[in-house]
């Protein structure tokens, strides 16, 4: 694989918005959509005029109920009468909507392009789970009629088997990220639980309990990505976009070795030498990395090579991985705290990453100075990986 | 491989499957919830109008597309407008013949940008034209559930 990583025009993210993130949400999708893409644009200084292009990422359709959901969207995210797309890579989508935000300007078309990510996952009836139901192979696995929680659970199984991981250790990240959540004004499940809290909730599909995993959430997140020109006309403080990464593993996830996630290294590799990082453990400063169940921001961190393999579990063990230690991860609650409406899930860890990059980032500030950054968004069945790297300017 | 020729595709090796999800709850939104109250209510449309932008929209939005601006600014709209064009479905949805046809209309209103698909009733196929008057027939008051359908049709003005 050949990537050219000499990308000649920069660019930066200068506002990001947010909807709140609930279980049931009165607004439309397009009024989500709205209301964080206003923010963006607000927070940026920026109006709609200024707009060059749109790009909007949503995952299934289903979800929403809607078909066509990115022209759907369109008009609460700014998409009448200019150039708009849609994006959709599963649950990596949320990190990939600004990968593409990116090459919409990286390449020079454009110079203002406005991020949008919606996810509203409360319409499907009797429970958006059925949605997730058809991602399986129709001959081979969906006769036995399996549950998403399956794979999970097997995954998750195989990475505690293989790095004899405790399941005390993976509580811990659920622990961590509801706690960081208690900062987060949109957050959904902020709590104070303990391990022994996780522990002791329902065993859903052993080994997974129902306080290891995020919940059902409707929301919406924006970003505004503009060229290097145009952001240091409006702002003293861009955050630049330094590297970008992405890649797909088989559907057929029997020919992998679940404990180890290769698909997000091939990502984080292709972000990191855009970036000129060689030791990711030492270069990045605030990592936000996807964490739909708690085992998960694990293995990321090990695919992403922000811990060796088998090591994250001890870093969370050993505090590094708080917003005080020497490698936060996930201080914005993550999805298991703030909430999990898909795309717009991931695009809320690029958000975050953006705000603590500016020192925007309120009572969630890490402790240590932050100067370089990652969010990482997985999905569809368990293969995409999708990374972004960041740098304070 | 082509598998035409086999005929029956139950002949073939097969699982059968459906996508399960039995059905969606779809909010109508802030706009929307706003919208339907006033159909219920008072029997009237209600538009919103972007004051930025000096423009309306009906069915009312919560922001203006154009200019991103929350509309806050809400009125109401007689349910009498013109026919902007019109179809007669002379075969329904599973491609049964209808007995009777039926005219769907989209319908502007006075003063307003946007406007409604519809029905049209109480007139025969023959008369109907673009550019007619149409005013809209509403389920009684006590019956009416604050949906599209409260309108049952919109007939001649
Ligand atoms: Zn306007």
């Amino acid at each position: 694989m050949k990537t050219n990583i000499y990308v000649k025009r920069r660019v930066a993210v200068v506002g990001a918005g947010l909807t709140l993130f609930r279980r049931r949400m009165l607004e439309t999708p397009k009024e989500l959509a709205w209301e964080a893409a206003k923010m963006a644009l607000d927070w940026a200084g920026l109006e709609l005029d200024d707009v060059d292009a749109v790009v909007i990422g949503s995952a299934p359709d289903a979800f929403d109920g809607v078909h066509m959901k990115g022209e759907y969207l369109a008009d609460g995210s700014g998409g009448w009468g200019r150039p708009t797309m849609r994006v959709y890579v599963g649950g990596g989508t949320g990190v990939f909507t600004p990968i593409a935000g990116w090459w919409h300007v990286a390449s020079g078309l454009f110079d203002v392009v406005l991020v949008v990510a919606e996810e509203k996952m409360s319409p499907a009836q009797p429970h958006p789970q059925f949605v997730f139901k058809h991602i399986w192979d129709p001959i081979l696995e969906r006769p036995l009629n399996p549950n998403l929680i399956w794979i999970f659970a097997m995954e998750m199984h195989r990475y505690m088997y293989k790095y004899n991981v405790r399941k005390e250790d993976i509580a811990l990240v659920s622990v961590k990220n509801k706690r960081n959540a208690l900062d987060h004004p949109a957050a959904q499940l902020a709590a104070k639980i303990t391990v022994e809290d996780v522990l002791n909730s329902e065993v859903l599909v052993y080994p997974v309990q129902r306080l290891d995993i995020s919940p059902v959430t409707d929301g919406a997140a924006a970003l505004v990505m503009v060229s290097e020109k145009v952001a240091r006309r409006i702002t003293d403080s861009p955050v630049w976009v330094e590297g970008v990464g992405w890649a797909l593993d088989s559907t057929q996830w029997t020919n992998r070795e679940l404990a180890y996630p290769k698909y997000v290294e091939v990502a984080a590799r292709m972000a990191y030498r855009m970036a000129g990082i060689n030791n990711p453990r030492k270069e990045i400063d605030v990592a936000e990395v996807y964490d739909p169940f708690d085992y998960k921001e694990l293995h990321h961190m090990e695919g992403l090579m922000l811990a060796r393999k088998g090591e994250a579990p001890i870093l969370t063990r050993e505090g590094v991985t708080e917003r005080d230690g020497d490698l936060p991860v996930n201080p914005s609650g993550g999805l298991l705290g703030v909430g999990n409406p898909i795309a717009a899930a991931g695009l809320m860890k690029v958000a975050e990453i953006f705000w603590q990059l500016r020192g925007e980032a309120g009572g969630r500030q890490v402790k240590k100075p932050a100067y370089t950054g990652l969010a990482q968004a997985w999905g569809d069945l368990m293969q995409a990986g999708t990374v972004i790297v960041m740098r304070a300017g | 491989m082509s598998w035409d020729k086999v005929g029956l595709p139950t002949k073939l090796r097969h699982w059968y499957g459906d996508m399960e999800v039995e059905g969606y709850l779809y909010t109508a939104g802030i706009a929307g919830e706003k919208f339907f109250k006033t159909l219920k209510e008072r029997g009237k449309l209600l538009a919103s109008r972007c004051m930025k932008c000096d423009v309306s929209y009906l069915p009312a939005r919560a922001y203006c597309p154009s200019c991103f601006s929350e509309i806050t600014e809400y009125f109401e709209v007689e349910p009498e407008g013109n026919v902007e064009t019109y179809t007669i479905l002379r075969v329904g949805v599973d491609g049964e013949k209808l007995e009777e046809p039926v005219i769907v209309a989209f319908i502007t209103f006075d003063g307003v940008n946007g406007g409604l698909i519809h029905r049209l009733g109480e007139m025969d196929e023959k008369d109907v034209e673009i550019g007619m008057r149409v005013k809209a027939v509403l389920k009684p008051t006590d019956e009416r559930r604050g949906e599209i359908t409260d309108i049952l049709y919109f007939k001649p003005a």
